[in-house]
């Protein structure tokens, strides 16, 4: 099975598409995402470096800096590959890592340096994401000896994946981005029990990590503001993709149950209560497929649209994400209640999905924003 | 006609850009002064007299029915060429004959030209091109909407004559046309949809009476028809007798065809005009209403992104366009409500009583009353939901209790509903 994001996906994106699925049902079927929930842990490092050769992490970086497309238009390959991901509850961080790879893109074309790091995220070396804060409470401080980075994200997905963190926080010369070393002395990553367990949760503080001129990325102020917009509905986008890839997979497993299914001498989907009650929750993933595919296209195209239809994109799939698993829950009645069944995997991954990189609410402010409404 | 000798489409173009300054009126550059939301659209007589006449002189030069054949009153050409001329004359005044206008060349006609005898197409097609026969729909039965196969209106034969009795309902714009286009039972003895036959009944004829229906914005565009026996021959048939369903089944994908047109369009930026309307009389202070307007928003880019999905659809597999087009009906008929409330909501008292200065909050209140038009006209939300849930999604069909029987059957056992089966 595969997600049909697009009706007719280029040759070269399909091709992406079936290696995709092909790699994801071998190295992590749906039972190593169960062994991860019961702590076991996946080649994580085979992992990565199978997806890099598959070309999932260049997909926004430049050709000269060993990326490149599939289509010409990096963010919707990416959404592909990502709505793939979702209906397989793939593990780590791959629209944070994708936000990374994007800032520190965009930091190389004008000259900045982190083109090594950019290499390592690009080849599957490492893993790196962004560790965001819709408060942006971290702070980084001009003090004798240079800067220090200051302050706690309070969850981060798959945190104690990563090798490298992007951290956006305040300081003197206004909004400021910072490449830290996870293992960088004053950072601590704290193992949090999370509400996915597809995925692994991590608390991340900075306790005075020592920062210097190379760390930063791009130029604090106005600059760093554009950037930090853009990684976010780059973010929010991928994130909104992964749903939608996560709301297909548990609506054709409702719908396969509502016709196997049988009471009262009928399969339950010929009553119109159930059938009715799925046509909705499709149509809530037919909407959320085309709007996740427009965000995408236009973003990646830098269309004037773009930043609506991302923040559109986010605040609609947050809601209608956990609408669609309520239902199919419905569906499977008793049975969706057992750990033995994929239904609160799909559940636990949509509600996690809708509040990481900016809650629906926070994403309707943004929306605002980019709408021009004035207040 | 052989496509050798079609014009092609760079002359046609040329041509259509001559006879159009020639003989079509500029569109106004200023705005026409806007109706006020709670005044009522409606032609008079001498504005659709004009409107007739600016479609014969189309007619006249050749640019009526660009694509119906030739034998017809046609030009046999290519959608191509109709796209030509529609872009050349897209800043001129093109013939407005008011909703029915659009059922007829949107709907009837194009139904009528699949399905009727040539005698007939030859008999009234150029009288619909020249502006002299506008057709609605008599569709509906009081008695009989969403299950429009159960209608009860009926057509008895009478020698070489056909009598009709019953009664229509939500005929659009029945008051000012020429003609109806009638389904009609024409045998009770067999399953409903087997009995069916379509005719086309002149608005004058003896025993048909229109009522205007007031609808509840105040409008009238609505009509319901009584007929008492009147008279038809067989030569206002259209198509096969008791073969009417499969003309509905092609009359209702031109209707959805029209319905969908318009879900398709490009990408916008900024909210919606009624929406931006609304806002700017309301003012951006209270965060709650704010919120409102980006659910709004919200929803409205993704009912396009739905519709340009659902258009990518259908390229991929044109067989699965009738069922996909519910989901935009549905999309409409859940989310028009749920977008007017919130409309409401922000316009607050505005929208409970206004004067002159003050029509946002009218227009908010009117849409409100608006709102379920797509969840009821042309099948109900609940059809749609059957079509999805079994056409798209492959889910089994409910039992069914009248697809077998004589119709007769179905009308008696109904009145005696104790819900077993067999």
């Amino acid at each position: 099975m595969t997600v049909t994001l697009l009706p007719s996906p280029s040759e070269e994106q399909a091709m992406l598409l079936d290696a995709s699925v092909r790699f994801m049902e071998a190295a992590v079927p749906l039972a190593t995402v169960r062994e991860r929930a019961d702590g076991a842990d996946h080649d994580d490092a085979g992992y990565r470096r199978a997806a890099a050769e598959l070309g999932w992490f260049g997909l926004l970086a430049d050709e000269a800096r060993g990326g490149g497309s599939a289509s010409g238009n990096g963010v919707l390959d990416a959404a592909l590959v990502a709505a793939e991901r979702g209906a397989r509850l793939q593990p780590g961080p791959y629209p944070g890592h994708s936000a990374v790879v994007h800032a520190l893109d965009a930091a190389a074309a004008v000259g900045a340096e982190h083109e090594q790091v950019l290499g390592e995220l690009v080849s599957g070396a490492a893993w790196a994401t962004w560790a965001f804060d819709s408060g942006a409470s971290c702070e980084l401080r001009a003090v004798d000896r240079g800067l220090e980075l200051h302050g706690e994200v309070p969850v981060v997905a798959e945190a104690d994946l990563c090798a490298w963190l992007l951290v956006t926080a305040r300081s003197a010369d206004g909004l400021t981005q910072v490449l830290v070393p996870a293992d960088a002395a004053g950072v601590t990553v704290r193992r949090l029990e999370g509400l996915d367990v597809s995925r692994h949760w991590g608390a991340v503080r900075f306790d005075g990590v020592a920062v210097g001129a190379g760390d930063l990325v791009g130029t604090a102020g106005p600059a760093s503001e554009r950037l930090v917009a853009e990684q976010a509905r780059l973010a929010a986008v991928l994130t909104a993709a992964e749903s939608v890839g996560t709301m297909r997979a548990d609506l054709d497993a409702a719908v396969q149950y509502a016709k196997d299914r049988v009471a009262f001498g009928r399969p339950i989907g010929s009553f119109q209560a159930v059938k009715h009650l799925l046509a909705d929750l499709s149509l809530w993933a037919e909407m959320a497929t085309g709007l996740v595919v427009a965000a995408a296209t236009s973003l990646g195209h830098g269309d004037a649209g773009g930043p609506e239809q991302a923040h559109a994109a986010k605040a609609f799939v947050a809601e209608k994400g956990i609408e669609v698993a309520h239902g199919c829950f419905q569906v499977f009645g008793g049975i969706g209640y057992t750990w033995e069944h994929d239904q609160h995997l799909h559940l636990r991954r949509l509600a996690a999905d809708a509040e990481s990189f900016g809650s629906a609410a926070w994403h309707r402010s943004q929306l605002l924003d980019a709408a021009g409404v004035s207040r | 006609m052989t496509g050798t000798d079609r014009p092609d489409l760079d002359s046609y173009r040329a041509a259509a850009r001559v006879w159009i300054e020639a003989n079509l009126v500029r569109r106004p550059t200023a705005e026409a002064p806007r109706r006020k939301p709670w005044e009522i659209e409606e032609q008079t007589p001498e504005e659709l007299a004009e409107q007739r006449a600016l479609q014969r002189r189309l007619h006249e030069g050749g640019y009526a029915g660009i694509t119906w054949p030739v034998e017809y009153g046609g030009q046999g050409l290519t959608r191509e060429h109709e796209r030509a001329f529609l872009d050349e004359a897209a800043g001129y005044v093109l013939p407005d004959l008011g909703i029915a206008g659009g059922a007829t060349f949107g709907v009837c006609a194009p139904t009528m030209l699949a399905h009727a005898s040539r005698e007939f197409l030859r008999r009234h097609i150029p009288r619909v091109l020249a502006g002299e026969l506008i057709v609605s729909q008599f569709f509906s039965d009081p008695d009989a909407g969403s299950d429009l196969a159960a209608v009860r209106t009926q057509a008895v034969r009478d020698g070489d004559r056909w009598i009709l009795n019953g009664s229509k309902i939500w005929s659009s714009g029945a008051y000012y046309a020429d003609a109806g286009m009638c389904l009609a039972r024409t045998n009770w003895d067999v399953p409903k949809h087997r009995g069916l036959t379509w005719f086309l009944v002149p608005t004058d004829a003896r025993g048909l009476t229109i009522e205007r229906i007031r609808q509840i914005n105040g409008d009238s565009e609505f009509c319901q028809e009584f007929l008492d026996d009147v008279e038809l021959t067989d030569d206002d048939v259209i198509g096969e007798v008791n073969g009417g369903w499969t003309v509905t089944q092609t009359m209702l994908l031109y209707e959805r065809g029209a319905g969908s047109a318009g879900g398709g369009s490009a990408a916008h930026t900024g909210l919606r005009a009624d929406l931006a309307e609304l806002l700017a009389e309301v003012g951006t202070d209270d965060p709650q209403v704010l919120d409102l307007v980006a659910r709004n928003h919200v929803d409205d880019l993704a009912r396009a992104a739905l519709g340009r999905r659902l258009l990518a659809l259908m390229t991929a597999d044109p067989t699965s366009a009738g069922s996909l087009a519910s989901y935009g009906k549905l999309a409409s008929g859940v989310l028009d409500p749920v977008r007017a409330n919130r409309m409401m909501e922000i316009a607050g008292h505005r929208a409970l009583a206004w004067g002159e200065p003050s029509e946002a909050g009218a227009h908010a209140a009117l849409g409100l009353l608006n709102s379920r038009f797509m969840a009821i006209a042309g099948g109900t939300s609940q059809m749609q939901r059957n079509t999805i849930g079994e056409r798209v999604l492959g889910l089994p069909r409910e039992p069914s209790f009248d697809r077998s029987k004589p119709f007769r059957e179905v009308v008696r056992d109904a009145r005696n509903w104790s819900g077993a089966v067999g």
